[in-house]
C-alpha cells in the first residue's frame, strides 16, 4: 500500500484506492464474486500493480491515471514512444509538451496520444535533460 | 484407417487424410491459416485502430463472419510488438478460435466459467462481450500458462475475471454458472503445427477423448438448468468431436443448439455408426472450408 500510494502522489494523482486485495504481492481492487478456494486464486478483479523496489503499475492503472486531469504528463510522438517502450529514456527535445507541474527530479506519466505508455523521472543526464524510464508497457514482452 | 494399427506408433499423413476424406472433406493436408487479429473494444474504438494501423502501412481485411476479426494481409513490422498491441488494442488470435466466445455470446448478466482458460484469447474476448460486467471464472491447471493469461487480462483491460490455478475436474459439482466455455485440450491439427503428422499417435487421441468426456461431465454438473455449454476443439478427430457429443447426448439431459458460423455440419455417420441427427447442428471447420485451422464447435443447453 505504501509504495502504491507513493507512486500515485509522485505522478500527481488524487486516486486513493482502498480495500485492496493482495495475491502473491499483486494488488487488486474491486474483486469479483469468488466461489472457489481462496488458496488457488491467482488473480481477481482490477489489477493495480505490484511491489518491487518501487511500485510497478499495471496497464489498467496507467490508463486510469491517463484520464485524470491532475496527473503530470509528458507527451511524445510515435518515434519517441517506440524508444520508450523498448526501455530507453526520452530526451527533452523529443517531448512534445508537458502537462501539470513537471519539475526536475519529479515523476510524470509518459503519454502517446490519449494512452499512457509508462512513467519516468524528469532529470539531468550530463548536460541533457531526459525523462528517465522507470516503467513502460514494453514490459509485457520482456516478462514473457 | 487400419483398425489394427498400434496405438503407440504415429499414424501416417496418408492415414489421416484418408480418414478426413471418408468424413466428407476434400482437403489435401497442405492448408495454412492466415495471420489474424481481434480488435479489443474494451481498450479502443475499432475504426480508430484500423485507421491507425492502416496509416502505418498495415494491410487488413475484415473477416465477414467475425464481429471483431481482421485478416492481416501484410505488415511492415511485427504486430506482436507494436505500441497498440502493448496497450491491448488488439489480440493476435486465429480466425476459428475467435468463434467459440462469439457464439457463446456472454453478457454482463452472466456468470461464466472458462474451464481451460490459458493463455486467455477467449477469456479476454468474453470479457469484451460482457463489457467487463458479470463474472468470468477462469481455471487452468498449468501455472506457467496462467502467467500468460494474467498478462493478457492486464494488457487487454479485463476487470471482471477471477483466475484459479487448479484442475477443472476438481471443481465442486454444483450448478453455479449460466454459461460455460470448454475449449478442451485436444490433439490439435496440422494447420497450426507443421510437425503434427509426424508425431500424432492413436494413444494420444484415446487419451484426449477420455479426458474430454471427464471435462464434459464436470461441465454439465456445473451448469445451471437452461444454461449453455460451448464445447470446442482444434482437433479434426471424430473421437474428440462428434463422438464425444453423441456420448454427451446419450448420458446427459442436454439438447444441441443451432450455430451460426461457416464450415460444415457435424458428421452423423462415422466408422459405420449413425449418430444423432441433431449433431448436424454442430460446426466442423475443415481447413479448406473458409481458410482456418481445423476446428469443431458444439453448443449444448442443459434441460
Amino acid at each position: 500500500m505504501r509504495l502504491l500510494r507513493k507512486f500515485l502522489i509522485q505522478v500527481g494523482s488524487k486516486y486513493r484506492p482502498e480495500d485492496l486485495l493482495t495475491i502473491n504481492n499483486k494488488r487488486f481492487i474491486e474483486p469479483v464474486d469468488a466461489r472457489l478456494p481462496r488458496d488457488k486464486m491467482t488473480y481477481n478483479g482490477q489489477y493495480l500493480g505490484m511491489n518491487r523496489k518501487w511500485f510497478i503499475p499495471s496497464n489498467l492503472l496507467l490508463q486510469k491515471l491517463a484520464k485524470e486531469e491532475e496527473t503530470k504528463k509528458a507527451y511524445v510522438d510515435r518515434d519517441a514512444a517506440w524508444f520508450f517502450v523498448v526501455g530507453r529514456d526520452i530526451f527533452e527535445e523529443n517531448i512534445q509538451r508537458f502537462e501539470g507541474d513537471v519539475k526536475l527530479g519529479r515523476y510524470c506519466l509518459v503519454m502517446y496520444g490519449e494512452s499512457c505508455i509508462g512513467y519516468g523521472r524528469y532529470e539531468t543526464s550530463g548536460s541533457l535533460r531526459v525523462v528517465k524510464n522507470m516503467f513502460d508497457v514494453g514490459d509485457f514482452l520482456r516478462r514473457e | 484407417m487400419d483398425g489394427t494399427h498400434s496405438p503407440l506408433i504415429p499414424l501416417s499423413r496418408e492415414d489421416f487424410i484418408e480418414l478426413y476424406q471418408s468424413l466428407g472433406a476434400t482437403l489435401t493436408g497442405d492448408e495454412v491459416t492466415p495471420k489474424t487479429l481481434r480488435v479489443n473494444p474494451l481498450a479502443t474504438d475499432e475504426s480508430t485502430l484500423i485507421k491507425t494501423l492502416t496509416a502505418q502501412g498495415v494491410d487488413l481485411e475484415k473477416i465477414p463472419f467475425l464481429d471483431y476479426g481482421y485478416r492481416i494481409i501484410s505488415s511492415p513490422f511485427s504486430l506482436g510488438a507494436s505500441i497498440e498491441y502493448l496497450l491491448g488494442h488488439y489480440f493476435l488470435q486465429e480466425t476459428a478460435s475467435q468463434l467459440p466466445a462469439q457464439l457463446l455470446a456472454p453478457s454482463g448478466e452472466d456468470n461464466v466459467l472458462d474451464m481451460a482458460s490459458a493463455p486467455g484469447g477467449k477469456t479476454t474476448q468474453m470479457a469484451a462481450y460482457m463489457g467487463n460486467g458479470g463474472v468470468i471464472t477462469a481455471v487452468d491447471v498449468n501455472r506457467l500458462r496462467l502467467y500468460a493469461l494474467e498478462n493478457n487480462l492486464e494488457r487487454m483491460g479485463v476487470r471482471n475475471t477471477v483466475v484459479y490455478n487448479m484442475d477443472s475436474l476438481d471443481l465442486p459439482d454444483e450448478p453455479m454458472f449460466t454459461k460455460i466455455l470448454l475449449d478442451a485440450p485436444c490433439s490439435g491439427n496440422y494447420v497450426t503445427d507443421s510437425r503434427w503428422f509426424g508425431k500424432r499417435k492413436k494413444a494420444h487421441i484415446q487419451h484426449n477423448f477420455m479426458m474430454q468426456r471427464k471435462l464434459l461431465t464436470k461441465a454439465v454438473s456445473l451448469l445451471e438448468k437452461g444454461g449453455a455449454l460451448l464445447y470446442s476443439t482444434c482437433s479434426l478427430e471424430p473421437e474428440e468431436n462428434e463422438l464425444n457429443v453423441q456420448w454427451l447426448l446419450e448420458n446427459y439431459d442436454v439438447k444441441l443448439g443451432d450455430i451460426d458460423a461457416p464450415g460444415s455440419p457435424g458428421v452423423t455417420e462415422i466408422f459405420g455408426d449413425l449418430l444423432d441427427e441433431s449433431i448436424k447442428k454442430c460446426r466442423r471447420l475443415w481447413p479448406n472450408d473458409v481458410g482456418t485451422q481445423g476446428f469443431f464447435i458444439a453448443r449444448a443447453v442443459k434441460q
